[in-house]
């Protein structure tokens, strides 16, 4: 069949342009989206040129992954295990030293609204497991024992525990500081804008495009109703709400933001967005601020002064701290 | 092996052994050839390896048709590389229910259908083998069937090709004396 | 050589009748549907993108086989590169109206058009 050659040959040319078609860089702008932390974790970067791109998204998420396996409590030989295994001091890794140092001063200056010492009590609940249910008022009692802003000293990269039986949980501040690092792996590739959301934990690095960000904030009532729209550039952006992670028992809503003081879900707040310069800040401060209310969180951010807080407390009333409305699309 | 001449086996049923042997040859390199030939839309195959089928359920009968599906996906599979692959369990779902729906053709219908409209009849049961596996057990969402108009169209097209060449290739085979002295077995 | 159609009988001929009318009934209903709103996609079952169609993107999913790359844009959303052998994906778009999905089966990657009426998303991101 003579006719067959110059078709296939011609059906070669064909696929070999539709290839090079495909793969010319149409846009600059890359976006991919990996599970990792037990959540989503979604990277977009700008760039004006694509060569590079890839590598930095692969270097970001390598680093991603590469964190998670050290600061995950579900990780074997993670050095929250390690430390949760310990007896009394143990040597950590400087990335465990960096998240400790911060969790433990926005501990100490939330007075122990926020804190890094309770891994007992969120086993205990469960909220990360299949079926979490409402403890008994002694479990919960024994299991705040010895928790509090000065359970944990750490010396260098020494960390001494008050107590042997001390669990620790970084599920307030680990996400956020490794959406840093990755935020910081980018940079180093030459990225100049980019955004890292882990779960709604995100950092947004320069401009979109020719603008700044705009972020939507979640209502925490109406899960397809943005709240509040707010501007940023180079800033990070954290919400914590009572809507994340909850179940019902006998008509009573518990959900994951435990008062340390209690041991019980903080009852003042709905939602709490924090602004800072660093996703770990940010992270662990709208734990503490959701905690505390917008009464007595208001006064807690005044040691911050480059993070702003917007609340919307237990009656759904937004309340927001001085400075914040400088990122709201209208102020 | 004994020999042929003092062989048991009856004479016409080596025969057909071997002719079907030789289609079975035959429909998996076209089938692979087809495979691994470049086109414009990948997903998109005349299915070359019906048109054998096709001849061979004319000349034969079903069970000759079936092992010869059979053998051609098994083998076809392990050419390629692609056994137990998400493709080769909708190869093999639209093999198997494109047989089926021949067959059943053929041996209730008889007459009625030309080797062009049983290739016809084989391509629809091919896509909706493809689509029912693809639906129940890969995708799980019926939306997919939005897209199976358009299948349908191009397996009836490509039904249509096929048995025309199959039709025409049966008329030669019909024509040549090892085939003619015995039509339907 | 005989021309195609003088081998067909006539019961070939009402069965290719069939089939095309049923194909082309198909082809009205699936053609009817109207443009839809959002792009969904799920990759394993978990959803992990949700975007508008109106606002061009790129996305790189990584499944279990490899990288397959959404791209959304004027034409809609389609598969514009897709780790499996066969592509069928990348033959599947654009897909535009409601209802409408892409799916990369080996990778496990669905991509559906949802329509409603949801909002023009005037932000680039959702913190929750």
């Amino acid at each position: 069949m003579f006719w067959n050659r110059p078709l296939a040959l011609f059906l070669l040319a064909f696929v070999a342009i539709l290839a090079w078609w495909q793969s010319r860089p149409s846009d600059q702008v890359l976006h991919r989206t990996q599970f990792l932390m037990g959540t989503i974790v979604e990277v977009k970067a700008f760039a004006s040129s694509s060569a590079g791109l890839d590598a930095a998204m692969d270097a970001a998420f390598a680093e991603m992954a590469r964190l998670d396996q050290l600061l995950s409590r579900y990780q074997r030989g993670s050095d929250v295990e390690r430390i949760n295994n310990a007896e009394a001091s143990i040597d950590v890794a400087p990335e465990t030293e960096a998240v400790l140092r911060l969790g433990l001063d926005v501990s100490k200056k939330s007075q122990g609204a926020f804190d890094l010492s309770l891994g007992r009590l969120k086993k205990l609940w469960g909220f990360d497991q299949e079926h979490p249910h409402v403890p008994s008022s002694e479990a919960v009692h024994e299991a705040l024992k010895g928790i509090g802003p000065e359970a944990l000293d750490l010396v260098g990269s020494q960390l001494r525990k008050r107590h042997p039986d001390l669990s620790v949980d970084f599920g307030g501040i680990a996400k956020g500081y490794i959406v840093d690092q990755a935020i910081d792996v980018l940079k180093r590739h030459g990225v100049e804008s980019a955004s890292v959301n882990a779960g709604g934990d995100m950092y947004l690095l320069g401009y979109h495009q020719d603008r700044p960000w705009r972020i939507g904030i979640q209502h925490p009532r109406h899960p397809n109703q943005a709240l509040d729209i707010l501007t940023v550039h180079d800033r990070a952006v954290v919400t914590s709400g009572d809507y994340e992670q909850f179940f019902v028992e006998d008509g009573t809503r518990y959900h994951h933001l435990l008062d340390p003081q209690t041991g019980y879900p903080a009852g003042s707040s709905q939602s709490v967005t924090v602004v800072a310069d660093s996703v770990a800040l940010a992270d662990a401060l709208a734990t503490a601020l959701f905690v505390l209310g917008p009464d007595k969180g208001r006064g807690m951010l005044a040691s911050y002064p480059d993070a702003v807080a917007l609340w919307v407390d237990a009656a759904g009333q937004l309340l927001a701290s001085e400075g914040f409305n400088a990122y709201r699309l209208d102020p | 092996m004994t020999s042929s001449a003092t062989n048991p086996l009856d004479p016409g049923q080596v025969r057909r052994q071997t002719y079907l042997a030789l289609f079975t040859a035959l429909a998996i390199t076209v089938h692979t050839l087809e495979v691994l030939l470049p086109s414009p839309v990948p997903w998109f195959r005349l299915g070359l390896a019906n048109v054998l089928t096709v001849v061979i359920l004319f000349l034969y009968d079903s069970r000759a048709a079936w092992s010869l599906t059979l053998m051609r996906i098994g083998l076809g599979a392990l050419l390629l590389g692609r056994l137990f692959s998400p493709g080769f369990w909708l190869s093999l779902a639209g093999g198997i229910l494109a047989t089926l729906l021949m067959c059943l053709a053929r041996r209730h219908c008889g007459p009625l259908f030309s080797p062009v409209g049983i290739s016809v009849i084989g391509a629809t049961g091919h896509a909706v083998g493809q689509f029912l596996v693809a639906w129940a057990i890969v995708i799980q969402h019926e939306a997919i069937w939005k897209i199976f108009p358009i299948f349908l169209f191009t397996s009836v097209a490509a039904g249509l090709l096929t048995g025309w060449m199959a039709a025409v290739l049966l008329n030669y085979l019909m024509a040549h004396p090892v085939f003619s002295s015995k039509t339907n077995g | 050589m005989k021309p195609p159609w003088k081998f067909l009988t006539l019961a070939d001929q009402l069965l290719i009748a069939c089939l095309a009318l049923l194909g082309v009934l198909g082809l009205a209903w699936s053609l009817s549907a109207p443009r839809g709103q959002r792009v969904m996609v799920s990759v394993s079952d978990r959803l992990v993108y949700l975007g508008s169609l109106d606002k061009e993107d790129m996305v790189e999913l990584s499944g279990p086989v490899g990288k397959t790359v959404l791209t959304v844009d004027h034409q809609g959303a389609r598969i514009t590169a897709a780790p499996c052998p066969l592509k069928v994906c990348m033959t599947m778009g654009p897909a535009v109206q409601q209802g409408d999905i892409l799916a990369c089966v080996p990778n496990r990657v669905l991509v559906e058009i949802e329509g409603g009426a949801s909002q023009p998303a005037d932000y680039d991101l959702l913190s929750h």
